[in-house]
């Protein structure tokens, strides 16, 4: 197809489309409302061949996608924040249940305080919920992955539901080129599901049983971890698969200019383009600087990143999210995946940026290398960094003042 | 080549349309593309910014525009709105392009190492589409001044235009008003420097110094934040009808109506965002209406 303009929205839903999904149960939430728009005015107009229902709220949604998955369909869903937590109790059903749906999140912190724009806490919510996550950088990457992720859940060896992550704003409402794969190539690289029992009334079959006893309920959790973890390898098969159709190649992680690169930077989803961007500048300063970035999240590319991490002088992790009490949720991970190496890098410095949507310069990731450098061989445990400008800490000293409160 | 462009504008204005339909127009002339809007709760009059980028090359920056080589800005009363801040980062030599009719002088932000282009668009629009839409005018004079095809500017426009869902007529008086905005300009030659960046950042310690909640014990504080210039239609109290039933008092969301010592009601400027709901409730048609600028 020939490259177009679209936003992460409308790739999602257009990668849907292309998927030939059976069954979309939707409820609309700011970011992800355009995604659902978009699918009903298709249904309506004839365009998609899809079941579309809007339900009473997500926890509803998640059990009709979970139940209809079951019954067979292929199943598509949306959501964003609030609304993902809200579900929440039915993802560790769904995902029990084996039913191997897709998910689009996009991510918008979470409440309290409000906002509309993104950051990971909520798609991290549901990190331990035996879904798999792949989390986008790109509009084009959104459509991909929603595919790719269908490839991946239906697979006999996986049979889990996955998450499609796209950072609300940045990819939602951003158009930029696009390219759709060919529907008739998509029906060759994603055959129609092949549901194992599928509910059929000639075929009574019982589905989410009880086991009501704790050495049956770990022998399927084992199993769910041992599936998730399969799941890597089939995602390489399939991307290969996908590569030798739409000429896109994906890894569980994604490398860039790290051939050479003493201080590596990594991070996930849209703010990583500008990751890049401080990569570049660093290196126009002769800094050897590299990022790492995460595309896998659940099942954890720990292999992946203990391998193009090690051997490196310093290396950050960027969370944009935060576990009050504990820092953000990602470096942990990193950190646990280097921890048996002789040669781990000495510096794993934790940043934490972003927060509901909190812009991002180049300028700051700079700052980041920067801090990485300085640090230093031998030195103490570096302490972590909360980025916050200068002049967005006025402001918000200025809100606050206006509010009748100490800042 | 590389541009930035960040359109401000007010919530019903277009903006976030002159970002798409400069997106499209620059991706049909064979540059790569890329548009964002940003607004909170969508509500009509706040202030919108909506970006555009295009290249020649791969686009590697993504979300907010802090340097943007061309700011449009599509209500006056913009320039100076603290929250809004439409020259901020403007690199020197870049493109202000100012719909108002004031002298380029008074809407320049006080920058005198940009070039500060000034159009009325307003008159314009209202002349031929009967209400102030500017998206079509304001991505012609960006997409003209950039040196965009007048083909490819025109197919992005329709095509914008029918994705947002307008009538043939309303397609077909929108390409007109573009066309004579596209027609009247030339195209500029932009050299432009990106300003010193000033990404200070603050420890976490001085983050975290002080409180912890968003409690707000200053309540009754919205009448600080001064929406007035959100107003597009001005109500007009017409005090030989007016029966000092309090209706409109009652009904007003922004208490922006006050009783004054007199007894009469009286409408707070400042605040007044021009919904209209107190001319819409007025028992004896006592409330009029003009346009905030007298056109």
């Amino acid at each position: 197809m020939k490259p177009e303009l679209m936003t992460g929205n409308r790739a999602a839903a257009s990668a849907a489309r292309l998927a030939r999904v059976d069954y979309v149960p939707a409820y609309p939430i700011t970011p992800q409302t355009e995604i659902i728009e978009t699918i009903a005015y298709w249904v309506r107009e004839g365009t998609m061949d899809s079941k579309f229902v809007q339900l009473e709220s997500e926890h509803s949604m998640m059990t009709a996608a979970g139940a209809a998955s079951l019954a067979g369909a292929r199943v598509f869903t949306a959501t964003s924040s609030q609304g993902l937590l809200y579900a929440m109790e039915m993802l560790y059903n769904v995902s029990g249940w084996r039913a191997p749906m897709v998910l689009a999140n996009v991510s918008r912190a979470l409440a309290a305080p409000i906002v509309l724009e993104p950051d990971h806490n909520d798609v991290l919510a549901a990190r331990d919920s035996g879904f798999l996550q792949f989390h986008s950088e790109t509009c084009q990457e959104v459509a991909d992955l929603v595919l790719l992720a269908y490839r991946v859940a239906e697979d006999r060896r996986v049979m889990l539901p996955a998450i499609v992550n796209l950072d609300g704003f940045y990819l939602s409402f951003t158009r930029e080129k696009v390219v759709l794969p060919e529907q008739a190539e998509v029906d060759v690289f994603l055959p129609p599901y092949d549901p194992p029992h599928p509910i059929r009334a000639t075929s009574p079959v019982a589905k989410g049983s009880a086991v009501m006893e704790g050495h049956l309920y770990s022998y399927f959790r084992y199993n769910m971890h041992a599936a998730a973890l399969r799941a890597k390898e089939v995602f390489n098969e399939a991307a290969r698969d996908y590569q030798g159709h739409f000429g896109r190649a994906y890894g569980p992680v994604d490398g860039y200019r790290l051939e050479d690169a003493d201080y590596v930077l990594t991070m996930s989803n849209s703010f990583t383009t500008l990751g890049r961007q401080a990569v570049n500048r660093m290196r126009e300063q002769g800094v050897k600087a590299g990022l790492l970035k995460l595309r896998m999240v659940r099942p954890f590319p720990s292999e992946e990143v203990a391998a193009l991490l090690r051997g490196r002088k310093a290396a950050a992790v960027f969370d944009q999210n935060l576990s009050p009490g504990m820092g953000g949720v990602f470096y942990p991970e990193v950190a646990a995946s280097l921890y048996h190496l002789k040669d781990r890098p000495e510096t794993l410095l934790p940043v934490v940026g972003g927060l509901g949507g909190k812009q991002l310069t180049a300028d700051e990731m700079c700052k980041v290398f920067e801090t990485m450098r300085a640090v230093g061989k031998g030195a103490a445990k570096p302490d972590p960094m909360f980025l916050m400008r200068a002049d967005e800490l006025a402001r918000a000293k200025k809100a606050l003042a206006t509010a009748g409160v100490q800042g | 080549m590389f541009l930035r462009v960040r359109f401000h504008g007010r919530g019903g204005q277009g903006a976030k349309t002159a970002s798409r339909i400069l997106g499209n127009a620059a991706f049909g002339d064979g540059y790569n593309a890329q548009d964002f809007p940003v607004y909170g709760a969508e509500r009509r009059g706040a202030p919108v910014t909506a970006f555009t980028r295009f290249s020649d090359s791969e686009i590697t920056e993504r979300g907010f525009i802090f340097s943007p080589d061309v700011v449009a800005v599509m209500d006056d009363s913009l320039v100076a709105d603290q929250s809004a801040n439409p020259f901020a980062g403007l690199r020197k030599g870049g493109l202000a392009i100012v719909n108002t009719t004031r002298p380029a002088a008074e809407v320049n932000g006080g920058r005198d190492d940009v070039t500060v282009l000034t159009l009325d668009l307003t008159r314009q629009a209202l002349d031929v589409l009967g209400k102030a839409v500017l998206s079509a005018s304001i991505a012609a004079a960006v997409a003209r001044s950039a040196g965009i095809s007048a083909e490819a500017f025109v197919d992005g426009l329709v095509d914008e235009l029918k994705e947002v869902g307008l009538s043939d007529d309303l397609i077909s008086k929108n390409v007109t008003m573009a066309e004579a905005v596209y027609d009247e300009l030339k195209p500029v030659k932009l050299r432009t420097e990106e300003l010193p960046a000033k990404a200070e950042l603050v420890p976490f310690t001085v983050v975290v110094s002080g409180g912890g909640s968003e409690d707000i014990v200053n309540t009754g504080n919205s009448a600080s934040r001064r929406t007035g210039n959100w107003r597009i239609t001005r109500p007009v109290i017409d005090y030989l009808k007016c029966t000092d039933c309090m209706i409109c008092y009652a009904y007003c969301p922004e208490s922006a109506m006050s009783v004054r010592a007199d007894g009469r009601v009286a409408i707070d400027y400042d605040n007044c965002k021009g919904c209209m709901i107190c001319q819409t409730e007025c028992p004896p048609r006592a409330i009029g209406s003009s346009t905030e600028d007298g056109r």
